[in-house]
């Protein structure tokens, strides 16, 4: 009997923790839910809904409107434009740098990396801690990197080329500018994650194709390449997404030409009119829907880069 | 693995012959073919990370403003570097940096192990509940510093939830939280945490699946009780997970800059200028080159001494973690 009593007991505490463990974990998901439903349903409010009060949970005229705004082609015409936003901030600009920048920066990146990754994996180039001084990149403040960089694009380089050469190039404002600098700042990222991707490839592979009579570039096209392949995809989208939320070095190192989506989104923030709630919270929606589906696929390498690897599951 | 790589005499098959020239047979031997990588991205660095270093230095010795002619710069010595140390802005910016990194990385690692735990304790909705406490750690901060400040704006949600609290005190509920300095600091840590404790919760999530059942187990079986079993087992397994949560989220939130410019512009007054803030500011704003120059490379040697040590424990904590998963 006492038995009995003190299983019930216990079945009776298991019951109430799980019902308390819930409850904890329902309540942070509210959390992290609400600032990304207020942002979508602000996205469907016109202009006056946009600062009610008492606010609106829910667009009471759910309009369209804004998306149509920032997707407009040219310039606004009358049924779009609005008092408090006559100028027109399309987004097809942002969009079409964010992804050209960010693609491209990402594929150097990860043809560097990788290549470097193998070397570094396969014959220790470099000294034993050659992977974790490379980190020292990735650590340094970006603002630190942004004034040297400035000082560099904007004022040597035309000043030293038109010392040189009578032509003033300047990489200040310029795709291949933050390319560089986009590149230069992820390579440690793809490095680290290429290095746990290649250093799980058995090296008696290689071996045996080396001893087969395979050359270099051989084996890695045939052997490695292959293996490492879904690690290589994993680690452009990380890469990926991690240009696409940059916004340090797009803000300073770009105006007015370039501009990615961040900085185009920032813009709102200053604009001369007031702020735009409505099409900000459209540009916020469609920016955030890529990289929150492209982090899913790689959800569980997530850990892997953004811990350099020091954590492996 | 380098060992192996030159132990063993690779044969040169005639089928090789076929395609290798001579320039081609230098490039795949392996003295050369290992370096070139190495070389590439070395030359990389050195170009974009070491000489623009070496020019702002350079920089930083120089009496100049952006709004003049470079060449009416003249050599003014350690003018520079005398102001940004007299700077009360700078230190207070710098203060200010340490200060919402401790509170912001203090919380989110509590916060995370807490979930974590609770998470790893779940079975048929783990999968669910990871899924959705990762997503703020994909979402761009820029549009998490829009999404807070649409919450803090005076006719916004957080305002409406206050209401009959602070309605019962006689106050209007429509508060401008982001004018107020210590509301603004906080509003700021919110947004950090927000974003952030999607990491730590991940790297703990990881480091609790990687615990060694048969240890827990064994200790339960010998008679301890749940807390002794946390605290005496788990914890200390649980160790490098923490070690590397700290490292990697205090390196990040010292870098605090996007929610910043979208949340209160260093506002009101300099209460949430962040270190990097003040730089952007005096640079990109009042065109103060060379005193930007001079406090980046100051702000960098404090950072070294930071980022050295936090090498020296991820080399330290690596080898731990490696040895507990299989």
């Amino acid at each position: 009997m006492a038995a009995e009593a003190a299983r019930q007991r216990r079945l009776r505490r298991q019951r109430v923790m799980r019902v308390a463990r819930h409850a904890i974990l329902l309540a942070w998901t509210g959390v992290i839910v609400f600032p990304i439903f207020w942002m979508i349903s602000t996205s469907f409010k016109d202009a006056g809904e946009w600062v009610a009060w008492p606010p609106h949970w829910l667009p009471h005229q759910p309009t369209l409107l804004n998306y149509a705004q920032i997707f407009a082609f040219g310039a606004l015409d009358p049924t779009l434009s609005r008092q408090a936003t006559e100028q027109a901030f399309t987004i097809w600009k942002g969009l079409g740098d964010a992804a050209l920048v960010c693609t491209t920066a990402s594929l150097l990146a990860l043809l560097l990396g990788t290549f470097l990754a193998y070397a570094i994996s396969r014959f220790n180039v470099g000294g034993k801690y050659f992977r974790h001084t490379i980190l020292l990149i990735r650590m340094i403040p970006p603002i630190v990197v942004a004034i040297s960089i400035l000082i560099y694009y904007a004022i040597i380089i035309p000043y030293a080329t038109t010392a040189l050469l009578g032509v003033r190039i300047s990489m200040f404002d310029t795709y291949a500018g933050l390319v560089l600098i986009y590149t230069v700042t992820t390579l440690p990222f793809v490095i680290w994650m290429m290095l746990s991707f290649v250093d799980e490839v058995p090296y008696t592979l290689e071996h045996a194709a080396r001893l087969m009579g395979a050359g270099r570039i051989e084996v890695i096209r045939r052997i490695v390449l292959p293996l490492v392949a879904s690690g290589m995809v994993v680690t452009f989208l990380f890469v990926f997404i991690l240009n696409w939320a940059e916004f340090l070095l797009a803000l300073t190192l770009t105006h007015p030409e370039v501009t990615t989506l961040t900085v185009l989104l920032n813009k709102f923030q200053s604009a001369a009119e007031g702020r735009l709630y409505g099409p900000q919270a459209a540009i916020g929606t469609i920016v955030t829907i890529p990289v929150v589906v492209l982090g899913l696929l790689i959800q569980k390498h997530l850990v892997k880069g953004f811990s350099f690897g020091t954590i492996r599951k | 693995m380098a060992e192996t790589s030159t132990s063993f005499p690779i044969p040169t098959p005639s089928a090789n012959n076929r395609t290798a020239s001579g320039l081609g047979r230098w490039l795949a031997s392996e003295r050369v073919f290992r370096l070139i990588p190495f070389l590439i991205v070395e030359g990389l660095f050195v170009l974009t990370i070491l000489v623009p270093f070496a020019l702002t230095i350079w920089i930083s010795l120089l009496k100049w403003r952006a709004n003049r002619p470079f060449e009416t710069a003249r050599f003014a010595g350690v003018e520079n570097y005398q102001a940004v140390l007299s700077n009360d802005q700078f230190w207070l910016a710098l203060g200010r940096t340490f200060y919402f990194a401790g509170v912001a990385v203090a919380l989110e690692l509590i916060i995370g192990f807490l979930l974590a735990m609770l998470v790893s304790r779940c079975t048929r909705s783990r999968r669910l509940y990871t899924t959705i406490f990762l997503v703020p750690m994909m979402i761009v901060p820029i549009v998490v510093g829009y999404n807070f400040s649409m919450i803090y704006i005076d006719s916004g949600p957080l305002n409406q939830i206050l209401a009959p609290f602070v309605e019962s005190f006689g106050v209007d509920p429509r508060i401008r939280w982001l004018s107020h300095p210590i509301a603004a600091q906080w509003g700021i840590i919110i947004a950090d945490i927000w974003q952030w404790t999607s990491l730590t919760f991940l790297i703990f999530l990881s480091g609790f699946a990687a615990l060694p059942r048969q240890l827990v187990n064994a200790a339960r079986v010998m008679g301890a009780s749940p807390w002794q079993t946390f605290w005496r087992v788990e914890l200390p397994l649980l160790k490098p997970a923490i070690v590397i949560a700290v490292i990697i989220r205090s390196m990040e939130a010292l870098k605090l800059f996007d929610p910043v410019v979208l949340l209160t512009f260093g506002g009101p007054g300099t209460s949430t200028q962040t270190v990097a803030y003040f730089l952007w500011e005096q640079v990109w704003v009042f065109n103060k080159f060379s005193f930007g120059a001079a406090a980046s490379i100051v702000l960098l040697i404090i950072f070294s001494i930071l980022i050295f040590a936090a090498i020296y424990m991820l080399i330290s904590q690596r080898r731990p973690v490696e040895g507990s998963t299989p």
